[in-house]
């Protein structure tokens, strides 16, 4: 088992009343599977992903990561666990503007301070594997919305992570590109990747193994 | 990982040009004011240092207060140094200097002016280890008929011939001077600015035993470890056995009794005081000294220029900061430590620093010829290049990469992640104020150097408009004029009076600016002492030629004879003498070699400003005694062609020497020459002050106009004048800067009291000067906000909309 979620609530005060943002929720992963999150706009896709990211805190509930309960953990703890474990991609790409493509993957390697040999080498294995090794010089503001994508993930796959939350990744993208980005997810995760994504399109959640779905924060049958 | 955070700083740097322009060269005018005024610093602290030895030289000086008169003299009686010696164990060498006058040499019919000589005694350079390049410092002097001359100085007479041997003609010594070593040339930084020593012996006044009369620089070399306070306790019981008996003759009192009313002593001051902590009088100094107080001034000024400059920093960084937000969110999310987001933004202010550094050091290449002159230095960056300075260099760019960057850097990594992802990094409330504070701060000193400048530039116009009791304006003075001789200086002032443009002319060595004579005598009143008074030879063209106003009594007389023992008091030492409503006639004593000599009071003159406005008017008696040179004044004439007419005639009657004259004028502007300099670095350093201010200013209404981009649009949109979004954006920054002058100008107030307290003459401080400080900071203020707010004003509406 990869990760558990138990009853988590979310809320926040607005005029002195709870607003719910997650509403009793209770998510089981193994490792390997491949999980659609679906609902309209403002259902809280983003907020459980980032619940599980461990990006945003909840206020009730309990969180078990690899057998650790995040909810315990200190902040630094919990962000060496998902600098180890967890890759994003986000639906507006976030690239720094400021570093070229190849700069751009070998970010998130800095941070786990790996030798520089070898991150010449996995940086290099990662371009050639998405195509973009002509690109490797250029600055995010000189490619396409699929291109930049494409960097989007291969940088959240650098690091060799257990899973990607994958936030509406193809929101931006025309559906011809959309398709190739769910393609490369699926075969991601047919070589072990955990993937969790967030869409409102039908059409890309097929490419997931289990369907979850949302509103209003909480959990319902489809 | 090092070589990416700079690879990283320098795209970031290079991305936000305008951003990076403002905070490094405002950091680099900061710097570079910083350093060059460290420059000065240093050197002035650096007095005296280049002496092994110098923490245990001290020279003895005087001090005192006989019957109201301040006594502050750098030079005592000629027995001090001895008596010293003899009694004081832990005195373990003294020795004693006294200026040669207007010293003239001869070497194979050349003869050479303007040296700077002085007498020594022969164990002078056991004491001061002057660096010797020919001969030996302990034999040098102790022939009578040797001399001593820096290679320079020996450069000037023989050339590249060998000095040693050599004999020079020294004026009013019968036998010619052999010299016996060369001196390397002093240093700049130390008192002693001398080229030629010669004994002590020449000195016909060295041998005198009289403990009253004074003129010798004595240094005493102390043994290791003593205590000067403790010394110095000592010394009036010294002065009890030595000099009470000539108190009595000298005075007819006890010593006793001639110390309880008034009180003198001899005190100790450590030879490295001498620059910064003398306030001697000046004529007993041997060269002009500095003053502590403005090396406070200037470092309190460079200190204030780099905070300011970094406060830019610091303020431009965190106003800036949610530009950055979404860097600083992603890198997080990519598994960033804040550590490592705080060496990222570390290494930005460093790179940052360094640019601005080497810039402020081209800066400084530059302004150093100018600054130098300003304050009389003679400052070089080369001979500041050490290895130790460049350690230095580089701790300080740390230093400051630290100071302004630490703040921003946490400020900035401290975000969470997913907040600063998705730009809702507000504007957090902490932040703000605290760039508020730090605009306050500048504003504060800003304001405060602005008042600071008006002060210091109405008491220099105050002083030039002063009514001084004299006239200083088409005065000529040809002090030099005595060296031609008494008959022929009277000749020479009668071709000179054929000039119909010259009005009068007077003889006499005393003039109230520049150099002059000073005498001061003891004056006695039925016989008791009273205090001393200063005396000036004068002749009776003295009082028209100078435009003084004789308000009771008459001037001297030509006609009459016998006015030797006439004088004439300034209503001041008329009120000392107490002659009340009927003082001509009246007569006291004056204390003379053998017995003292009566004087009659003839004319009262209304008291005028014989010395600087820096200090009250003495009492001041002219006698009748023409000597030295002449004093013209000239009619509203043409002036270059009286100087024409006089030099011309100058070189009939004295072929062998130059003319030299000045105008009393200028001399009374050099009297002030340390203020007005001291106006002007302030002025300098006000503006840059200000300057670099208004960039950071300038930089956050930059941020805060682009931040409200869209505000200004929808505004215009409904129908706001650009006069209503300018006043929008500006009054935020107005409020800041009037508060600055709630906390400015109490401190300046403060502060310029203070120094105008230096002059006994001074102008108050009044309302108009704060009110003027003020609307000079807000106009300065306002100018660089409207600047950017009157653009974004004028935008088109539609194009900011557009942009979201
Ligand atoms: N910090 C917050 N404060 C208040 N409301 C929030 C906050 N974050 C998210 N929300 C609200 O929670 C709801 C869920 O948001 P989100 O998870 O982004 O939905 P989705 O990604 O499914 O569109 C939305 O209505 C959003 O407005
Ligand atoms: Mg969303």
């Amino acid at each position: 088992m990869l990760l558990q979620l138990n009853h988590i609530y979310k809320w926040v005060k607005q005029g002195g009343k709870r607003v719910f943002l997650l509403n009793d929720i209770s998510l089981q992963v193994e490792e390997g599977e491949f999980i659609s999150i679906m609902g309209p706009s403002g259902s809280g896709k983003s907020t459980l992903l980032n619940v599980i990211g461990m990006l945003d805190e909840f206020q009730e509930g309990e969180y078990n990561f690899l057998n650790e309960s995040v909810h315990t953990l200190k902040e630094k703890h919990r962000s060496k666990l998902y600098k180890e474990y967890i890759g994003f991609v986000f639906q507006a790409y976030h690239l720094i503007d400021e570093l070229t493509v190849y700069e751009n993957i070998e970010t998130p390697l800095l941070y786990k301070n790996i030798k520089s040999s070898e991150r010449k080498a996995l940086v290099a294995d990662m371009l050639d594997r998405f195509n973009i090794v002509g690109k490797k010089d250029l600055f995010p503001s000189q490619l396409s919305g699929g291109q930049q994508q494409l960097v989007g993930i291969a940088r959240a796959l650098i690091a060799k992570p257990k899973l990607i939350l994958a936030d509406e990744p193809t929101g931006n993208l025309n559906s011809k590109q959309g398709e190739e980005i769910m393609q490369l997810f699926k075969e991601l995760n047919q070589e072990g990747v955990t993937i969790i994504q967030a869409t409102h399109s039908e059409a890309n959640a097929e490419y997931g193994n289990r369907i979850i779905h949302l509103l209003d924060g909480s959990k319902t049958k489809a | 990982m090092l070589k990416n955070y700079f690879k990283i700083a320098w795209r970031n740097l290079k991305k936000d040009k305008s951003l990076f322009f403002l905070n490094s060269s405002g950091l680099a005018i900061g710097i570079a004011s910083c350093l060059m005024i460290s420059l000065y610093v240093w050197d002035e602290l650096s007095y005296e240092q280049s002496f092994d030895n110098a923490d245990r030289l001290a020279r003895v000086v005087l001090r005192g207060n006989v019957n109201g008169e301040e006594l502050k003299e750098a030079m005592v009686a000629a027995p001090v140094a001895k008596s010293f010696k003899a009694d004081f164990s832990q005195v373990k060498n003294a020795t004693r200097l006294s200026m040669v006058y207007n010293p003239q040499v001869q070497y194979k019919n050349t003869s050479y002016e303007e040296l700077k000589a002085a007498y020594v005694d022969p164990n002078f350079f056991e004491l001061f280890h002057l660096n010797f390049l020919k001969g030996n410092p302990k034999t040098a002097l102790e022939n009578i008929n040797s001399i001593v001359l820096s290679a320079s100085e020996a450069k000037k007479y023989f050339g590249t011939e060998n000095p040693i041997g050599k004999r020079i003609q020294f004026q009013d010594i019968e036998e010619a001077l052999e010299v016996t070593a060369v001196l390397e040339d002093l240093p700049q930084n130390t008192h002693l600015q001398f080229d030629v020593f010669i004994p002590m012996q020449h000195n016909t006044r060295s041998t005198s035993n009289s403990w009253v009369t004074s003129g010798f620089a004595t240094y005493l070399e102390l043994q290791p470890e003593t205590d000067l306070a403790q010394l110095e306790a000592q010394i009036p019981a010294l002065l009890e056995k030595y000099i009470g008996d000539q108190v009595k003759q000298a005075i007819g009192i006890s010593y006793e009794e001639f110390q309880q009313n008034n009180k003198l002593g001899l005190f100790l001051q450590p030879l490295t005081d001498i620059h910064l902590y003398s306030d001697f009088s000046p004529n007993t100094e041997l060269s002009p000294t500095g003053d502590i107080k403005y090396v406070y001034i200037f470092s309190a000024i460079a200190l204030f220029m780099l905070l300011i400059a970094c406060v830019n920093f610091m303020n431009l960084a965190t106003a800036t900061a949610t530009k950055r937000s979404r860097e600083v969110g992603i890198r997080k999310v990519l598994g960033s430590a804040k550590k490592q987001l705080i060496t990222q933004f570390l290494t930005e202010s460093i790179l940052t620093t360094t640019f601005a550094t080497l810039l402020a050091i081209g800066i400084m290449a530059l302004l150093l010829p100018a600054f130098n002159t300003l304050a009389g230095k003679e400052l070089a960056l080369l001979d500041f290049i050490s290895v130790q300075n460049i350690l230095l260099l580089i701790v300080f760019i740390l230093g400051i990469s630290l100071f302004a960057g630490a703040y921003p850097a946490f400020v900035l990594s401290g975000f969470k992640p997913l907040a600063a992802i998705t730009s809702k990094v507000s504007r957090s409330g902490r932040t703000t104020s605290l760039r508020s504070g730090m605009v306050i701060f500048q504003f504060v000193i800003s304001a405060s150097l602005i008042l600071a400048t008006i002060v210091v530039y109405n008491q220099m116009q105050f002083i030039q408009h002063k009514k001084l009791g004299y006239e200083k304006g088409q005065v000529i003075v040809l002090r030099d004029a005595y060296k031609m001789g008494s008959e022929r200086v009277n000749a020479y002032k009668e071709e000179l009076l054929q000039n119909p443009g010259i009005a009068s002319i007077s003889r006499s060595a005393f003039v109230p600016a520049g150099e002059t004579d000073n005498h001061l005598r003891g004056i006695f009143k039925n016989n008791t002492y009273l205090r001393k008074f200063f005396f000036y030879d004068v002749d009776e063209q003295y009082i028209p030629t100078l435009g003084l106003e004789l308000i009771e009594g008459r001037n001297f007389s030509t006609e009459l004879k016998n006015e030797s023992d006439k004088v004439i008091l300034n209503e001041q030492a008329a009120k000392i003498l107490g002659l009340g409503e009927n003082p001509i006639g009246a007569t006291f004593e004056r204390a003379a070699d053998a017995e003292n000599e009566r004087l009659t009071v003839i004319g009262i003159i209304k008291d005028f400003h014989f010395k600087s406005l820096h200090s009250e008017i003495d009492p001041l008696v002219l006698a009748y005694n023409p000597y030295g040179g002449l004093i013209v004044k000239t009619k509203n004439a043409d002036v270059a062609g009286i100087l024409d007419f006089a030099e011309e005639k100058w070189a009939t009657f004295n072929p062998e020497q130059a003319f030299i004259y000045s105008f009393l004028e200028d001399s009374f502007e050099e009297t002030y020459r340390k203020e007005e300099k001291m106006g002007v670095i302030l002025s300098i350093f006000t503006m840059l002050t200000i300057f670099v201010a208004c960039l950071g200013l300038f930089g956050l209404i930059t941020f805060a106009t682009e931040q409200r981009f869209k505000e200004i649009g929808i505004r215009k949109v409904l129908g706001a004048s650009v006069t209503e979004i300018v006043a929008l954006l500006a009054k935020d920054f107005i409020k800041l800067v009037a508060i600055a002058f709630l906390i400015a100008f109490p401190i300046g107030y403060y502060l310029m009291q203070k120094w105008l307290q230096d002059f006994a003459y001074r102008v108050d401080l009044e309302l108009g000067q704060f009110v003027l400080a003020a609307c000079i900071t807000l106009f300065i203020a306002m100018a660089t906000i409207s600047f950017k707010s009157i653009k974004a004003a004028l935008q088109n509406p539609t194009q900011s909309l557009k942009t979201e």
